[in-house]
């Protein structure tokens, strides 16, 4: 707001120092997670590593537990990213569109799972599982990760259908298309890419999720965060945790960020009460 | 938020007799979820805790095990680590995150974007790969050693296995969404307010003052709300980099109920965790409701 009267005089030293420090306190220590990993000799106190290589990729590609955690994640977050789509998505549409008794209050009881402390409740979860005799099971962690998947999968889905231009929809069904037939040519192009959106949120989000996955599934079921958090606790060689940071993390950034730009900034604020 | 709801687009073909049962169909899975794995955990929680058998096996109104939590020294001293931790984190995130939603919200150009693209990063990293590069960049002999060893400095005292490491952690995780919801709640402070009190001589810090904050205040605390939420249990970052003892709620919970597995103890914990955050939690909820309708 000062800039108008002198434009491009003043040097922005405030944004400068901004940059500088955020960059330094976030882009460096992952640059340093990221160096490890292509390090083979990194001996204290060389700044730079002795020897680069790839050594410690065939090795940790090589553990049998990385590759049955790999595969266990990746099972868990399909089962549960299908079962919240099969859920939710039916349900956002009947938030978005038709109206039934209790429609506000079911819509905001999602919140509820959001207002109280995640682990105290999960460990008020856990206590019923224990009765269950759901612990350490497969299907307790999908339930326990499904239940955290329900509030991005019906509110983002639910924007996107009230987004739909309804004339289009009516137009269509005045010159005789039948409401799947609208619903498949007319609603779902319009509302597709924000829904895809949310699922590749819910994905990612169930890949990485840690906590419910350690409190519910151990010892029994050992996903990719669940084997990250024995590799730190148990010092094991440092370039194993490097590599497998780097192995994880890169396609869910992309996909993230992917996921940022369809739903908006706005969007992920609002969801937040911002 | 009945508002809320009223205004959102309803079907125009008004065929409500008709759906009504359908609606209630295809929301019932999700809603009996949040019932059974939500509300029912909490409400049992509550009851179990308080509802159960005393000494003598007669079953009765008993609140023992939160006697014991509030006579414990150790649970105690857990509890006022993860207050202090808590408290820390939101003043800190507060005096970060403030001025660059200020800087942020008066500024145009790609620096800023680049200053907002970067508070806006640790949301895409995961906590548990958090954990793994704070060890090698401040854990002992990490990035910060070499780098201050290098140019003749001695070694930092590592917050590592220290209470600053699920600071400095959480703070960390938690910068993106306070600065989304304050600068969301700046993006409604209208520039004329601003230019009118330059305009009778405000100087910056009056502006501040008087104009922005009392307009933000609804988004201070809904970040604030926010953070606590989520620092007040939180479990990963403070088992990784916390120390063993005092250890945070989160941790102390799950080593309750996993290794002594003692639920019941547990359980206890968790109730008392809800009872310090409910203030927040529902107005978490308020916010975000008023929010959806606008």
């Amino acid at each position: 707001m000062t800039t108008l009267a002198q434009p491009r005089l003043r040097i922005d030293w405030l944004g400068i120092a901004f940059a500088i420090l955020l960059s330094a306190a976030i882009i460096l220590p992952l640059l340093v997670v990221a160096t490890w990993a292509f390090t083979e000799v990194w001996r204290y106190p060389n700044v730079i590593p002795q020897q680069f290589g790839l050594r410690f990729w065939g090795a940790t590609l090589n553990r049998s537990d990385v590759w049955s955690a790999l595969t266990l994640s990746l099972q868990l977050s399909t089962v549960v990213t299908l079962l919240s789509a099969a859920i939710c998505l039916p349900a956002a549409y009947a938030f978005a569109r038709l109206s039934f008794p209790g429609r506000s209050i079911l819509f905001f009881s999602f919140l509820a799972g959001h207002a109280f402390p995640k682990f105290g409740l999960l460990i008020a979860i856990a206590a019923i599982f224990l009765q269950l005799n759901l612990i350490g099971t497969f299907w307790g962690v999908v339930l326990i990760q499904l239940v955290g998947t329900l509030l991005f999968m019906i509110w983002i889905p639910v924007a996107a259908f009230q987004g739909v231009d309804r004339r289009m929809e009516e137009a269509a069904r005045d010159v005789g298309a039948s409401p799947l037939r609208v619903f498949w040519s007319i609603t779902l192009p319009q509302a597709g890419p924000t829904i895809a959106a949310a699922v590749l949120l819910s994905f990612v989000g169930t890949f990485y999720e840690t906590e419910g996955a350690w409190l519910i599934g151990a010892p029994g079921i050992r996903t990719m965060p669940v084997l990250m958090i024995s590799f730190i606790n148990n010092q094991m060689v440092v370039q194993y945790g490097a590599v497998l940071s780097l192995i994880l993390w890169v396609p869910s950034f992309i996909a993230l960020m992917f996921a940022r730009r369809v739903i908006g900034g706005g969007a992920f604020a609002r969801g937040f009460g911002g | 938020m009945i508002d809320a709801t009223d205004a959102a687009p309803r079907p125009l073909i008004d065929t409500t007799a008709r759906r009504r049962p359908i609606g209630l169909l295809l929301v019932a899975v999700p809603v009996f979820l949040v019932a059974w794995l939500v509300i029912w955990p909490i409400i049992s929680a509550i009851l179990r805790t308080v509802w159960r058998p005393d000494a003598n096996g007669t079953v009765g109104f008993n609140l023992s095990s939160y006697v014991f939590f509030f006579s414990d020294r150790y649970s105690l001293d857990n509890l006022s680590v993860t207050l202090w931790t808590t408290i820390t984190c939101a003043a800190l995130l507060l005096l970060i995150c403030l001025p660059i939603s200020l800087y942020l919200r008066f500024s145009k150009g790609r620096l800023p974007d680049y200053v907002q693209a970067m508070a806006i990063f640790p949301m895409f990293v995961p906590s548990i790969i958090l954990s793994y590069a704070f060890i090698r960049v401040l854990g002992p002999n990490g990035m910060v050693d070499i780098l201050l060893n290098s140019v003749g400095l001695p070694k930092i005292r590592t917050p590592y296995l220290t209470p600053w490491g699920p600071v400095i952690g959480l703070v960390w995780d938690n910068i993106p969404l306070t600065v989304l919801i304050l600068l969301s709640g700046l993006g409604n402070v209208a520039n004329q307010a601003i230019e009118a009190a330059r305009d009778v001589g405000a100087n910056k810090l009056q502006v501040l003052w008087h104009i922005i904050l009392p307009r933000i205040s609804n988004s201070v605390l809904v970040a604030l709300s926010f953070a606590v939420l989520g620092i007040f249990s939180a479990f990963t970052l403070p088992y990784l980099l916390g120390p063993a003892s005092p250890e945070m709620m989160g941790p102390f919970m799950q080593r309750t109920f996993r290794e002594v597995n003692d639920p019941l103890n547990a359980i206890t914990q968790a109730v008392i965790t809800f009872g310090f955050c409910i203030v927040f939690g529902l107005f978490y909820v308020r916010s975000v409701a008023h929010n959806q309708g606008k």
